[in-house]
């Protein structure tokens, strides 16, 4: 046997498998439990989660608003104070 | 690939069970491609269920335009090998079986060797070598759409094979012959 061809074998052997039967079934289980979970959520936070990390733009732009939230809270203190 | 997008947008308008219909096409490659990468034969399974359970909650963000649902499916299946790596070194060094000395390819015993020894060659390769190598020399998925899944340019796609290529080979010097 040449080396070309034990190397073929061996990359046939890696192609081979064996799935459990029920596997389909396990992933279909998962995802109709998560459908009953979700539909009695008017907002899933898992979602919005994802949501966030999948969207530079919406990431920058709550980084801003919470910016700038802070600095008029901020600024709203400073002016308290000085104007007491 | 027209059927395809047809039983997606069955599943995007509420039918459910129209997902076993992907499952089942292809539980196969990714299951296999997650074992190769990993080395992970007891978890592949369950990691392979999460990609399908993570493809299904995001399939509305697949975009036919862009790709087919293969190379999103995969590009699913790539990060989540990356990040199962990360957790856990499937297959440490020292699980692995101890060398032999069979020099010889021509019997049954050398051709274990032969494996055993490719097997412990493709596990010490870099990831993103390897992971290029399971997808086109065992998955058989053209360069093109390799190059998609991985995120780089088709020609350093080709690069990281002859590299992969080039350090399996060398783990065999000490037999005769060459990989092709």
């Amino acid at each position: 046997m040449k080396i070309d061809e034990v190397y073929g074998a061996w990359k046939d052997e890696k192609v081979r498998i064996d799935i459990r039967e029920s596997f389909s079934d396990e992933v279909m289980c998962k995802i109709y439990q998560y459908e009953q979970g979700r539909g009695g959520l008017l907002f899933d936070r898992q979602q919005i989660v994802e949501f966030i990390y999948s969207h530079r733009l919406v990431r920058v732009v709550l980084v801003a608003a919470a910016g700038i939230a802070g600095f008029v809270r901020i600024a709203f203190v400073v002016f308290m104070f000085l104007a007491s | 690939m027209r059927q395809e997008i047809e039983v997606i947008r069955q599943i995007l308008d509420g039918d459910t069970e129209s997902f076993r219909l992907l499952v089942e096409r292809y539980e196969r490659p990714v299951i296999r491609m997650i074992r190769n990468i990993t080395n992970d034969i007891e978890s592949c399974e369950d990691i392979a269920q999460d990609v399908f359970f993570t493809a299904y909650r995001k399939l509305a963000s697949f975009d036919p335009v862009r790709g087919n649902f293969s190379t999103w499916l995969f590009t699913i299946t790539r990060n989540k090998s990356i990040n199962a790596m990360k957790k856990k070194r499937a297959l440490s060094m020292s699980e692995l079986p101890e060398e032999g000395d069979s020099h010889n390819p021509y019997d049954e015993v050398a051709e274990k060797e032969f494996f055993r020894r490719l097997d412990s060659a493709l596990s010490k390769l870099p990831s993103r070598q390897k992971r290029v190598f399971v997808l086109a020399e065992l998955e058989k998925l053209p360069y093109e759409e390799i190059a998609q899944i991985e995120g780089v340019r088709v020609g350093t796609i080709k690069s990281r094979i002859n590299r992969a290529k080039k350090r399996l080979r060398t783990s065999f010097k000490v037999f005769k012959g060459d990989i092709s």
